[in-house]
């Protein structure tokens, strides 16, 4: 397979098992069958016809094309929202900046919240914990605890009620501290937290959508982790979109990929989200503590893909 | 259902295999290839799938097999025998005796759904006639103590635990001490999740382990992981005597193939799955149904191996 066969022109025939054995590395390394094979069979057909550097092996060659491929996929959603620069503009705006963090159940919204919200407090914004996941044992207990320890304010309306009401006060009483004080004192961001919920769950989605199209977030983060073999994202869109209420849907704007430092360099999840998506991930948590945040690292992912 | 895909895909491939005029090596691979590609589709180890195929290529020689119908069915079976084995480590779970302390420790990674689970165990054998109590030995995670709390107090079911005490192991020693010595049956005790690259969070959960000695370690495990699923359950085994499996959040449209690799990794049989997030939504696994099931219990009756 990686015996030299340099100068003449490469053909499907000599490249099927070269491409067939990175797909198995793939799905291995946890990118999605289906999103493997796409990738691979484009890299294949661009290659088609194209002659051999003299001293490269084809699987070197496949290999290349292959690193390349995943570099596009990963980087090509434009506009990577930058966090800070958006709640800078929202207060000079004189509003506050509000970001939706949706996704199933147990994949880090919570955390990924208060690390958010660690991440705002740094660079000298003050951001409001808004408690609207109202049905989850100890979800509202959850953001306290996270508020003390970050030193931030906390909206909360308890367990039972509609989530997306408690967002659109949270959201005012942000406004009306704003308003209050003087600019650079007022609440800069508002972060909703959410129930968990699986992506065909009919009523919890409508819920969802609801709580979305009601308030017009500025973000609406899916947080996915990386530990998932399946990605839920594509459901979660539709019914955002199905259930948009007559308004223009209002889709996901981002991903947060979490658990990352869990699956050592099984980091397909990191494509399949990236692919299926065509959004950026804004956010990587790699760890339990409010400093485990970074930005996806796309050399390390196309590395870990590749080798 | 989850694995549904998965069933019909396999079941699809059966029937193309059943349809062909002639049932040769050819007709075999094909749907081997198939096979696999539905079980790699929905996470299933790659490993695994390699040894299926392997497996049912070494013990099913098509070529001397007699023709017509019987070959169809030899072929199906072994398929479904597969599925099973890979399903089935050939090892009875730890049964909880009435009348005498059972402590079971939940362990597993962050947010597979030990917490929500241990109530919802609790609540099955309650039910049963067993005296359950909870034990709350996470001291990580941000409103944990609240959170089983608020479920144990809506299930009736008596728990222990502090919101100021750090030391896992301390907790979880006092709690089941305390329900031992009044008489409770079932004694579950909650831990933090926790994963394999963290070695300190590994160390903690072997202290906690050593602190209850529990008669029964059990692995919770959300069926929506993928490739992680393996190296991550047998590093957990390593550490502490998993003796079963319970798989949660089969309501979702996870795939399910990779959560099914920890029986492999443990050798430790699934008992129970979670199928959505109220104290109800929780039932007992039997390999040889739920395949049948899986496969489309319609389309090809009385496959399961008896
Ligand atoms: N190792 C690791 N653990 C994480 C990371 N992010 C979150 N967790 C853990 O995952 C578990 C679940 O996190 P939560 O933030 O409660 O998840 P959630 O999505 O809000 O859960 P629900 O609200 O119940 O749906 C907790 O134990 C977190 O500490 C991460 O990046 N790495
Ligand atoms: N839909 C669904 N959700 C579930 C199921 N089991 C648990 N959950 C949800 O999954 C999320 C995480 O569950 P927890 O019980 O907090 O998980 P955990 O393993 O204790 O999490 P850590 O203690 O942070 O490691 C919660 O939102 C639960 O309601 C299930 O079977 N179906
Ligand atoms: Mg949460
Ligand atoms: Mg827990």
């Amino acid at each position: 397979m990686s015996k030299l066969v340099g100068g003449g022109p490469v053909t499907a025939e000599a490249m099927a098992p070269v491409l067939k054995a990175l797909l198995d590395r793939l799905v291995e390394k946890n990118v999605a069958q289906e999103v493997g094979a796409k990738v691979i069979d484009a890299v294949g057909a661009s290659l088609v016809g194209a002659s051999l550097p003299t001293f490269g092996s084809l699987a070197s060659t496949v290999k290349a094309a292959m690193a390349e491929a995943f570099g596009r996929v990963l980087t090509s959603p434009r506009e990577a929202a930058d966090l800070l620069h958006d709640v800078s503009t929202a207060r000079g705006g004189k509003r506050p900046y509000v970001v939706v963090f949706v996704g199933v159940n147990g994949v880090g919204k919570s955390t990924s919240l208060s690390k958010v919200a660690y991440y705002i407090k740094s660079n000298g914004f003050v951001p409001l914990l808004c408690a609207c996941d109202t049905f989850r044992s100890g979800a509202v207990e959850q953001l306290r605890v996270h508020a003390q320890a970050l030193d931030v304010p906390l909206f909360q309306k308890g367990y039972g009620n509609d989530a997306a009401q408690i967002a659109a006060d949270g959201i005012a009483h942000a406004q009306a501290m704003g308003a209050t004080r003087r600019l650079a004192m007022g609440y800069d961001a508002v972060l909703v937290d959410t129930a968990g919920r699986m992506q065909d769950n009919e009523p919890l989605m409508r819920a969802l959508a609801k709580l979305v199209h009601v308030n017009s977030p500025d973000l609406v983060l899916f947080v996915g982790e990386a530990l998932a073999g399946n990605d839920a994202v594509t459901g979660f869109n539709a019914s955002l979109a199905q259930y948009a209420g007559g308004k223009a849907p209002r889709l996901i704007d981002g991903v947060i990929l979490t658990k990352f430092d869990t699956i050592n360099d099984k980091v397909g999840a990191a494509l399949n989200l990236v692919y299926t998506t065509g959004k950026p991930v804004v956010f990587v948590g790699v760890g339990q503590t409010y400093e485990d945040i970074r930005n996806l690292n796309v050399e390390h992912v196309v590395r870990a893909l590749t080798g | 259902m989850v694995l549904a895909d998965l069933g019909s895909r396999v079941a699809v491939a059966l029937r193309k295999m059943a349809q062909a005029p002639l049932v040769d090596k050819d007709v075999l691979n094909e749907m081997l290839t198939e096979i696999c590609k539905a079980l790699l589709q929905a996470d299933v180890n790659v490993a695994q799938v390699k040894h299926l195929r392997e497996s049912i290529k070494k013990n099913v020689d098509v070529e001397s097999l007699a023709s017509g119908m019987n070959k169809r069915k030899m072929l199906e079976q072994a398929v479904c025998n597969e599925l099973c084995s890979m399903l089935d480590p050939g090892k009875e779970p730890y049964a909880p005796k009435k009348k005498q302390a059972n402590v079971i420790m939940f362990v597993g990674l962050q947010g597979a759904g030990k917490t929500t689970t241990c109530t919802k165990y609790a609540y099955m054998h309650k039910r049963k006639g067993f005296k359950c109590a909870l034990v709350c030995a996470d001291t990580f995670r941000a409103g944990a103590f609240d959170q089983l709390k608020q479920n144990a107090t809506k299930a009736k079911i008596p728990f222990y635990g502090s919101y100021t005490e750090t030391d896992p192991a301390q907790i979880a020693a006092e709690g089941t001490a305390k329900f031992r010595e009044e008489g409770y049956e079932i004694i579950i005790v909650d831990t933090s999740g926790r994963h394999m690259q963290e070695a300190a969070l590994f160390e903690e959960m072997q202290q906690v382990s050593d602190a209850v000695a529990p008669d029964e370690v059990i692995f919770v495990m959300d069926s929506s992981i993928g490739q992680a699923a393996h190296e991550q359950a047998s590093a957990f085994k390593k550490k502490v005597a998993v003796g079963s499996v319970i798989i949660t959040k089969l309501d979702g449209h996870a795939k399910g193939g990779g959560a099914l690799s920890a029986v492999a990794a443990t050798g430790a049989p699934i008992t129970h799955i979670g199928t959505g997030e109220h104290v109800e939504d929780f039932e007992d696994f039997e390999v040889k149904s739920f395949v049948s099931r899986m496969l489309g219990k319609g389309n090809i009756a009385g496959l399961a191996p008896e």
